[in-house]
């Protein structure tokens, strides 16, 4: 039962960092290998007002979400925007060079050494049945809980939902229906690297601050967007959960080394029966 | 400047000019051999790679996995079976081709992003493999490999080098001007089509994936006998991610291309290498710039020369008899 | 030579194309027509297997093709171009009309690394076969040019040389002359007309040009909403108040019905 349960705080952030992913992808159809190394920037950026400016938790908290939404923003503006029309593999690639020079920058400014990271409330465990959970942990999945709901409620029940739903769905015709798809594009790039400044902050107690501690989490959410089917929110979540109870299951029952290995052969058999994931829509065939 | 571009002939004889002098050129130092054996291992697996990516259109972030599997089969092959080079060389391309047709069969169901985390995931799961599969690949300490004793010299080890990277090539360029290379080009380009043309798609697929795996696993065994050793962390996720860099960057479906992208991306690591972070920024950096303002590659660059020099061919809304078919003879 | 019988198409509970029976018989100009959605291109991608009936049958000279996975069907001698052109838009003419050669030319992996003198005289062979489709579509002077810098007119007239390849028994031409002018579509007509002449091929036709239809066919089928309405020689179907009211329907359609 412990072993789920912390399976599942992980699965939380796996789960944070897939929304993002997905959120991402499914309205702009770029697959972001940067947005780890971005949320990791964004942590960065809280530890410092946490540390050097002394702030307290809620506020750096709230800054470096603000921070990461800027991010986003320029992300957007100053390279993916112009690469809107490139083939997939070149935005592919691009954000893989991004990768690079976040962790990069990072590096430099910060070191590659790990630093610990304050978590947001401290305090010993308690002890639920047989299960031992920490304040931070709770954390951790109401944030996750409460993010979730109202990414549901965003998509589903007002207009900039529907609007990204619609562009999600047809750049061009949402275009001539008057949707500005430049905004809607803008949002989702803010909404995702938001999203994975959450997670990415909720990451850094669990393991440690450095440049290349998101690398294993984006890694890990990719799988699980991926066994979600990419294009699906819920799936998003419910596969950033599944593997972060398997990965630890692994861990446990055979070798934590030898946990990406069977995440990944898992993947490769969902993957092999169901190739467009277990929530992906059915696929269709291309009219000739 | 462009009479030597847009001569193919006069380029490739004074590249392998280059190469044949080039141990001399700075005094076989083993620092610029090393630098040059890392070239020519890039430059191989980049082409493998290429003709997935760019011909075939199918997306791996997983080659290094097939370089590591090259390394080990040699390393195996020598000290634990004591079969020759010449041998073992060609065994390292078909053990790792089988592991690429053993990839290449689930992920031919795959496309884009499904088979981009098939693939990572292969790429990550091998270097964990043989970190514990102790009996094996001799875990965390990797494995020694010897090499023969007519390789012994650094010198005669460079040439038989650049032997296989010719031949690699030419093997390579024969597969993409034929028939079998038109077929990876068709999959890339419209799947119904290539289909109706009967081009069996996931028989198609899995032998690129074999095809691309076989020289990526000659590249990893050469690598296993230049450095006399392998260890798990030689080839990373890192590793991946650049290769793909190489050949984006350099130029999709394109041999020189690959070859372009390979040079550059394994001696800018190799300039930078003293300083981590900068490293990554810098490299970063390049492939950003390449995709924003060259998106066919570094080698549309000599593209754009050719076509200077050539008279401009019939383009859309040029035909001359306006869109007609200009001879009633039908 | 083509028989379909009783087949039925149906997506998400949509029935595309509703119990229908034609058979085409060899050497002939077997035109289908019928409105827009009238399941027209249904049809074709039954029989080059991309979509599967629920029910039905059907056969190519005896042969059940409902057994065979896309890619087989060209093997039996059945080759197709496509409505909106489904060319490999990055490779060159020549090289377009090469694939559509695929099922014939040798595919031994290490043969063709190697570049055996086979596989030499097998490309050279290729190419006679491929300068000889395009002399007969006039489009020798494009060999070397990339499709994609090709007006849509030439463009359809590479994917009709693609199929033209590998000497079909039966050739199905999904709207040849779609976005052409008359002149173009003369010219096709002409084509056509040789492909039987000729060439000896069975050619099954999709066309919305009425004039073209009525001109070259032998035969013609009227589809409306999936169903078979009307069939036979063209000055039958043509005065057939039946096909006239499924048309009238259709304004853009009823202009070129004349």
């Amino acid at each position: 039962m412990q072993i789920i349960v912390s399976g599942l705080i992980f699965g939380c952030v796996y789960a944070l960092v897939a929304l993002g992913l997905v959120l991402i992808y499914k309205t702009t159809e770029v697959v972001n290998f940067a947005h780890g190394e971005m949320a990791m920037f964004s942590t960065f950026i809280s530890y410092v007002l946490l540390t050097s400016y002394g702030l307290s938790y809620v506020p750096a908290f709230l800054l470096s979400l603000l921070f990461a939404a800027f991010f986003g923003l320029a992300v957007y503006f100053v390279f993916m925007k112009r690469v809107q029309n490139a083939p997939h593999l070149n935005q592919v690639v691009l954000t893989l060079g991004l990768f690079m020079v976040v962790n990069g920058v990072a590096g430099l400014i910060w070191g590659y050494q790990q630093k610990s990271y304050p978590t947001a409330i401290e305090g010993k465990p308690f002890q639920i049945g047989s299960v031992f959970i920490s304040a931070n942990e709770i954390l951790i999945i109401i944030l996750t809980v409460i993010l979730m709901l109202v990414f549901f409620l965003i998509f589903r029940f007002t207009k900039i939902g529907l609007a990204m739903r619609a562009a999600s769905q047809d750049t061009m015709a949402s275009e001539l229906m008057g949707i500005k798809v430049t905004t809607v594009f803008m949002g989702t790039w803010i909404f995702g690297c938001v999203l994975g400044g959450v997670a990415g902050i909720m990451t850094a107690p669990l393991t440690f601050l450095s440049p290349n501690m998101m690398s294993e989490v984006l890694i890990l959410a990719f799988a699980g967007a991926v066994l979600g089917g990419f294009v699906s929110l819920p799936g998003a979540i419910f596969g950033g959960l599944l593997v972060g109870v398997f990965e630890n299951l692994i861990s446990y029952y055979i070798s934590p080394e030898m946990k990406i290995v069977f995440v990944f052969l898992l993947i490769i058999l969902v993957l092999y029966v169901r190739p467009q994931g277990l929530f992906g829509g059915r696929k269709l065939m291309k009219k000739v | 400047m462009m009479g030597i571009l847009s001569n193919k002939r006069l380029l490739l004889s004074l590249l392998v000019g280059f190469t044949l002098v080039y141990p001399f050129l700075f005094g076989q130092s083993g620092y610029f051999i090393t630098l040059f054996v890392m070239i020519s291992i890039y430059v191989i697996t980049a082409m493998a790679l290429n003709l997935l990516v760019g011909n075939g259109g199918q997306m791996s972030v997983g080659h290094a996995g097939f370089l590591t599997v090259g390394g080990y089969t040699v390393a195996i092959l020598t000290t634990k079976v004591g079969l020759p080079l010449l041998v073992v060389l060609p065994l390292a391309g078909v053990v790792t081709g089988v592991i690429g047709l053993i990839i290449g069969l689930p992920a031919v169901r795959l496309k884009g992003h499904f088979l981009a985390v098939a693939t990572l995931g292969f790429g990550i799961s091998i270097p964990q493999i043989a970190l514990n599969w102790n009996s094996l690949t001799g875990g965390y300490s990797g494995l020694a490999v010897s090499r023969p004793d007519w390789l012994s010299n650094n010198l005669s080890f460079f040439y038989l080098i650049i032997l296989v990277l010719v031949l690699v090539t030419w093997l390579i360029h024969n597969i993409l001007k034929s028939s079998l290379g038109r077929a990876f080009v068709a999959i890339r380009e419209s799947e119904v089509a290539a289909q109706s043309t009967g081009v069996n798609l996931s028989f198609y697929k899995t032998v690129m994936f074999m095809i691309s795996a076989f020289f990526t696993g000659i590249a990893g065994g050469l690598y296993g006998y230049w450095f006399g050793y392998v260890s798990p962390n030689d080839f990373t996720l890192a590793t991946s991610f650049l290769l793909l860099a190489m050949v984006v960057v350099g130029g999709l479906a394109s041999i020189p291309g690959a070859i372009i992208g390979a040079v550059i991306f394994t001696i800018l690591p190799e300039l930078t290498r003293s300083f981590v972070g900068l490293n990554n920024i810098i490299i970063g950096i390049a492939v950003v710039l390449a995709i924003l303002f060259l998106p066919k590659g570094l080698v549309s660059i000599t593209e754009f020369f050719k076509k200077r020099s050539q008279p401009i061919t019939v383009k859309e809304g040029t035909d001359r008899t306006g869109g007609m078919v200009k001879d009633a003879n039908i | 030579m083509l028989t379909f019988k009783d087949v039925t198409v149906q997506f998400a509970g949509l029935t595309a194309v509703k119990k229908l029976s034609f058979e085409v018989p060899e050497g002939q100009i077997y035109s289908i027509i019928g409105p827009n959605g009238a399941g027209k291109t249904t049809v074709f991608n039954c029989i080059s297997r991309f979509y599967k009936p629920v029910s039905g049958s059907i056969t190519f000279i005896g042969e059940d093709l409902m057994k065979l996975k896309p890619h087989q069907v060209i093997k039996r001698g059945i080759a197709r171009s496509f409505q909106n052109v489904e060319l490999f838009r990055e490779m060159t003419v020549l090289d377009n009309l090469l694939t559509g050669l695929h099922p014939i030319m040798k595919k031994n992996i290490l043969s063709i690394a190697l570049n055996l003198p086979s596989i030499k005289r097998d490309e050279r062979i290729a190419r006679e076969k491929a300068n000889e489709v395009m002399e007969m579509l006039n489009i020798e002077h494009l060999a070397y040019e990339k499709v994609s810098n090709l007006s849509f007119g030439y463009q359809k007239m590479v994917d009709i040389g693609r199929a033209m390849m590998s000497d079909p028994k039966l050739i199905l031409l999904d709207e040849p002359v779609a976005g052409m002018n008359s002149n173009e579509t003369e010219k096709i007509s002409q084509l056509i007309l040789k492909l039987k002449e000729e060439l000896n091929y069975t050619v099954l036709l999709i066309e919305h040009d009425m004039s073209l239809v009525m001109e070259i066919s032998d035969l013609v089928t009227v589809m409306s909403f999936g169903e078979k309405i009307a069939h036979g020689v063209p000055k039958e179907v043509q005065n057939n108040p039946v096909v006239i009211e499924a048309y009238l329907g259709e304004v853009e359609e009823d202009a070129q019905f004349v």
